[in-house]
């Protein structure tokens, strides 16, 4: 399910089932001082009732990746290569771009990036849903919630006003609530910061969307409203049959939330996998880095392992692997050639200890392969 | 919301009173007094005179006095002022009026008829008359001038600083912050007055001066004037449009300048919020992202600063009556200032910080009514 | 955040990319960013230009083009003086004298009553809006609705009024009078920032330490609030020279001797209706270039001192 897709749709069926298919993904930034690379060639896919965890520290690209698939991006600024713009792209983020084909994101067969304006705001908030970190920001404080979710239930299915605010009752009882009816006419400024990310949940599900995005839900929340938080998520998700695509940098919430996970660093995917296996077993250095990072109770009195150094200068990438700086395995062929997952072999970790990299034979950890794709 | 409005209101006494007191403190603190201004106008007798120092509580100015006496006097002058005192009678019966009351009651009660409490503001000592004659027939012509100038301030500033802030960097954009920095930096007089020379003098487009065309029409605010106009409503009000546009050029050319980059500034940030990020997530069309929700919460700190910068509008209303002849309150000011007319002075003081404190207490009102936040402070 | 491994045989020049690259950054302090930011707006360039000019003009006009109110030409063509094309580059006023003098000399007088309306707006400003900020409480309450008061009367009837009564046609008082109406605007401004920096973590810190109250005021608060007044202060300069320009203009400010710009204005209203547009135009287009000059500086600061800006 999540693995990269090949370049057409005839060649694999698996991505024909899928919900949400990205692909090559790639957004750059055009700012003063040089091009950002923020996502740079990202590919995964949801299938319909499918959760997925993305996973990276701040500045990874991923709430990038989800703005991207959502368009929420202003164009300039912000550039993602499709068919459509290939002429208008500025010259320094197309020397940087090269020859990376196209990004498409599909949705139920439709490549989201190739639709216009219009067609793609019938799917923002109806077939695609997205919620944010901020519950305190993100409302409207001069509009009650009411107001906030009846417009969007109005603008999407064409209800009534009345019928509007009943569906607006629900999505509140919906996402545990209680007195919704009083609730649903006061303003954001009323409620607590638990109350009003499920304010937004209730918002985003009050179209029944088929995708949820969650971008840091509980990132802004006490922990005690997290664990209920990610627990109404879960909840809902079941519930409505809805796939679930949550960004995070949390791996404790990945763990309980979401079936599959996807490895961010620096604006690529370097490890994929289902939650058991990436966190248990990881593979990459990257994702291992992060796991041991994790302070448990046995270490009383140790110093705490730290990943060295920092994320890379977004105007100056490091040449071969991105990671290679801060890698304790790092070897031969990691500082001159770029490892990507999609050349990759087997298919879900980004690193030459896996893949033999060119030039080289065999790479020192071919044999932790996972078992479905070792060759005999 | 009442509530809100009582609370509000009763905020405002002390400033009112600051500003009563204000008004009184500089007429008196000025060399000569209103003793020297009317023993400069001739054609009052010494029996006026005397009735005049009576009516007002004047004290004998007598600059060798010890300090405590010379403040007692003032707050003599001050009670005789605001009318808690009646100086017909001497010592404690001060505090009586005629018909043997309190003098501080309304006159229905039995209080006195004199002072600012009883809405006597005194006469003019150039003109003759009661002050608050003098002043209320300035007012329309003022009103005139600057609510049609509040009006076009506010509104194209709002035009083009949304405008401008949903274009960012068009041509527009860059037009409209260029023009804004010239004209915000130009004296508003000298603008004026070039104004009055190119579209007046060299074009002959519009009238230079006046309010009204005065071969064709009665002095304005005139009992004649008003039948005139009633007989042609029309032509009334085509030939005063006629002499505002300039008055009112000049009056808002700075002010929309200012205005507009405040709004576009503010627009901008409201626009860079995360509920405008949420609207967008949830496909609500452009139109209803930037009108609705971006621009509700951008015209709070517009809505504030406007009421901050009324003041401002009636300072500007003096220079612009000044350079257009116009007929309003600001020209009585700068004639009384230059005549000494103290108790029009402090009359037009007064008059004009109760109506800035009434359009502070507009603007706080309409914040209340945009921003739920604030109602139930 | 970057552990030197155990093995380092030395800090080698560090890769593009590499762990230690951000910190050989080279790190400029706050002002010299500032000035790097300052110096890349191009408007606040042209701004200091025109204002370095008017400045050149204000000391050395008088010198290099003495003023004589009393040489008034008999050769007029007309009770509208001589035009610029009959006497370049400016005209004449109605009596005959070059308006290009009066422009010369009108500066000095203009720009010191701009510079130093400042002066004292600023100190009282500070003063007042810093101890209201940081005190809070009562000194606030009461400052503040003392400073209110202020803001409620008009600020040109008080100031003609003032100057009228108490000027009486000479610099010093005028200017006292300027500078003594002046500074609430900025007492608020400096308020509303010493309350928002006082609740600042380095504030607290500092206290923890155990810094006393007046030094965290000014070794601390007064630092980080310098950027908007400093732009404030530009605009304070821009607002006295145009509203002595025309209070003098109205005859209630510097004596008919002293000659200041708003003074070249004051008697040119009448020869407009007879054609002569030059006498206004040109003093007036002198205060409204300083003033142009002083808003593009002042913007220019205000991108340079604010960390925050993006542009």
């Amino acid at each position: 399910m999540t693995a990269p897709a090949p370049a057409t749709a005839a060649d694999d069926p698996v991505a024909s089932e899928a919900l949400l298919d990205v692909r090559d993904l790639r957004t750059y930034f055009k700012v003063m001082d040089g091009v950002v690379r923020a996502v740079d060639g990202v590919s995964f896919s949801v299938a319909p009732g499918e959760t997925l965890g993305i996973v990276g520290e701040s500045g990874c690209g991923k709430s990038v990746t989800a703005l991207s698939i959502m368009r929420l991006h202003d164009t300039p600024p912000t550039w993602t290569p499709t068919d459509a713009n290939a002429e208008r792209i500025p010259e320094d983020v197309r020397t940087l771009l090269g020859d990376a084909p196209p990004s498409r994101v599909m949705f139920e067969g439709r490549d989201l990036l190739a639709l216009s304006e219009d067609e793609m705001r019938q799917v923002r908030g109806n077939d695609i849903a997205m919620i944010f970190q901020e519950p305190m920001t993100s409302l409207n404080p001069v509009f009650t919630v009411g107001e906030q979710i009846t417009e969007a239930v109005m603008l999407h299915t064409k209800a009534s006003k009345k019928d509007a605010l009943d569906k607006a009752v629900d999505s509140l009882r919906a996402v545990g609530i209680n007195n919704p009816e009083r609730r649903v006419k006061q303003y954001p400024h009323e409620m607590s910061g638990g109350m009003r990310q499920r304010v937004m949940i209730a918002m985003a599900l009050s179209c029944d969307p088929k995708l949820l995005i969650a971008d840091e839900p509980t990132t802004a929340l006490d922990v005690t409203i997290q664990a209920q938080i990610l627990e109404l998520i879960r909840e809902i998700q079941d519930r409505t049959g809805a796939a679930l695509m949550l960004i995070t940098h949390d791996l404790g919430v990945v763990a309980e939330t979401v079936h599959d996970v996807v490895v961010m660093y620096a604006g690529r995917v370097v490890e994929t996998g289902t939650v058991d296996d990436v966190l248990l077993t990881p593979k990459h250095p990257y994702t291992e880095g992060l796991l041991t990072s994790i302070p448990s109770r046995g270490m009383r009195g140790q110093r705490l392992n730290v990943i060295k150094g920092t994320v890379p200068n977004p105007f100056n990438m490091p040449t071969g692997c991105n990671f290679a700086p801060r890698c304790p395995y790092v070897f031969g062929p990691c500082t001159d050639h770029d490892p990507r997952i999609e050349d990759a072999d087997p298919a879900d970790v980004a690193c030459w200890q896996y893949t033999p990299a060119p030039g080289s034979a065999i790479p020192p950890r071919a044999h932790l392969r996972r078992s479905s794709e070792v060759s005999a | 919301m009442v509530k809100f409005i009582v609370r509000r209101s009763i905020g405002l006494l002390p400033l009112l009173l600051g500003v009563v007191v204000i008004s009184f403190l500089l007429m008196r603190a000025a060399p000569g007094g209103p003793q020297a201004a009317l023993s400069g106008i001739k054609s009052l007798t010494q029996e006026d005179r005397d009735a005049w120092v009576k009516q007002w509580c004047l004290q004998p100015v007598d600059a060798s006095d010890p300090v405590y006496v010379q403040m007692g006097k003032m707050m003599i002058e001050f009670g005789g002022w605001l009318g808690v005192l009646n100086c017909n009678n001497t010592g404690a019966q001060a505090f009586v009026s005629d018909s043997g009351n309190l003098n501080v009651l309304p006159t229905f009660l039995g209080g006195g008829d004199n002072g600012i409490i009883h809405g006597d503001l005194g006469s003019s000592i150039k003109a003759g008359r009661p002050v608050t004659e003098v002043i209320s027939e300035r007012i329309p012509a003022t009103l005139i001038l600057t609510s049609t100038a509040l009006v076009l301030w506010v509104g194209v500033a709002i035009l083009l600083g949304t405008y401008a802030a949903v274009h960012r960097y068009s041509l527009f954009d860059q037009a409209v912050t260029f023009f804004a920095y010239v004209f915000y930096s130009l004296p508003t007089f000298w603008l004026g007055l070039m104004l009055i020379f190119f579209f007046g003098v060299a074009l002959g487009l519009v009238p230079t001066g006046g309010i009204i065309t005065t071969r064709d029409w009665p002095p304005f605010n005139t009992p004649q004037y008003w039948e005139a106009f009633g007989q042609d409503p029309l032509g009334a009000v085509s030939d005063i449009g006629r002499h505002l546009i300039l008055p009112v050029a000049t009056l808002v050319a700075v002010n929309i300048a200012a205005d507009s980059r405040f709004v576009r500034a503010s627009m901008l940030e409201s626009l860079g919020q995360d509920y405008v990020r949420t609207a967008k997530a949830k496909g609500l069309p452009g139109r209803t992202v930037i009108g609705k929700h971006a621009f509700r919460n951008a015209m709070l700190p517009v809505v504030t600063n406007v009421a901050l910068e009324l003041p401002f509008l009636f300072s500007g209303a003096i220079v612009t009556e000044t350079i257009f002849t116009w007929p309003g309150m600001g020209r009585l000011f700068i004639d009384s200032v230059g005549a000494r007319d103290y108790f029009v002075l402090m009359g037009l003081l007064l008059v004009t910080s109760v109506f800035i404190l009434l359009a502070n207490l507009l603007a706080d009102v309409l914040y209340a009514v945009i921003d739920p936040r604030i109602r139930y402070d | 955040m970057s552990s030197i491994p155990a093995d380092d045989p030395g800090l080698t020049s560090p890769a593009p990319g590499s762990a230690d690259y951000e910190v050989a950054l080279q790190s400029l302090n706050q002002w010299q960013l500032a000035w790097r930011r300052f110096k890349r707006h191009r408007l606040a360039l042209v701004g200091a230009i025109i204002f370095a000019g008017m400045l050149f003009l204000a000391i050395f006009g008088p010198i290099i083009w003495p003023y004589d109110p009393l040489a008034l030409r008999r050769d007029l063509p007309g009770p509208q003086g001589f035009s610029p094309l009959e006497m370049p580059p400016m005209g004449s006023d109605g009596g005959g004298r070059a308006v290009w003098v009066l422009v010369a000399n009108g500066a000095r007088l203009s720009m010191i009553i701009g510079i130093t309306t400042m002066l004292i707006a600023v100190t009282i400003g500070i003063t007042v809006g810093g101890l209201a900020g940081f005190f809070g409480g009562r000194t606030d309450t009461i400052l503040m609705r003392f400073v209110d008061l202020m803001l409620t009367i008009p600020f040109l009837f008080i100031i003609l009024v003032a100057a009228r009564f108490f000027g009486g046609g000479e610099l010093i008082p005028l200017i006292l009078i300027f500078g003594l109406l002046s500074w609430p605007g900025l007492a608020r401004l400096v308020r509303a920032l010493f309350l928002s920096l006082r609740e600042q973590e380095f504030v607290q810190a500092a206290r923890a330490v155990g810094v006393g109250s007046l030094r965290i005021a000014f070794r601390h608060i007064l630092p980080n609030a310098v950027g908007p007044i400093i732009v404030s202060a530009t605009l304070l300069v821009a607002n006295a020279i145009i509203l002595e320009a025309f209070v003098s203009y109205l005859n209630f400010g510097l004596k008919a001797q002293d000659i200041s710009w708003g003074n070249a204005l004051a008697k040119s209203q009448q020869t407009i209706a007879v054609g002569n547009w030059w006498w206004p135009f040109f003093p007036g287009m002198a205060i409204a270039l300083t003033v142009i000059a002083i808003n593009f500086i002042g913007d220019g600061l205000r991108d340079a001192l604010d960390p925050r800006s993006k542009e």
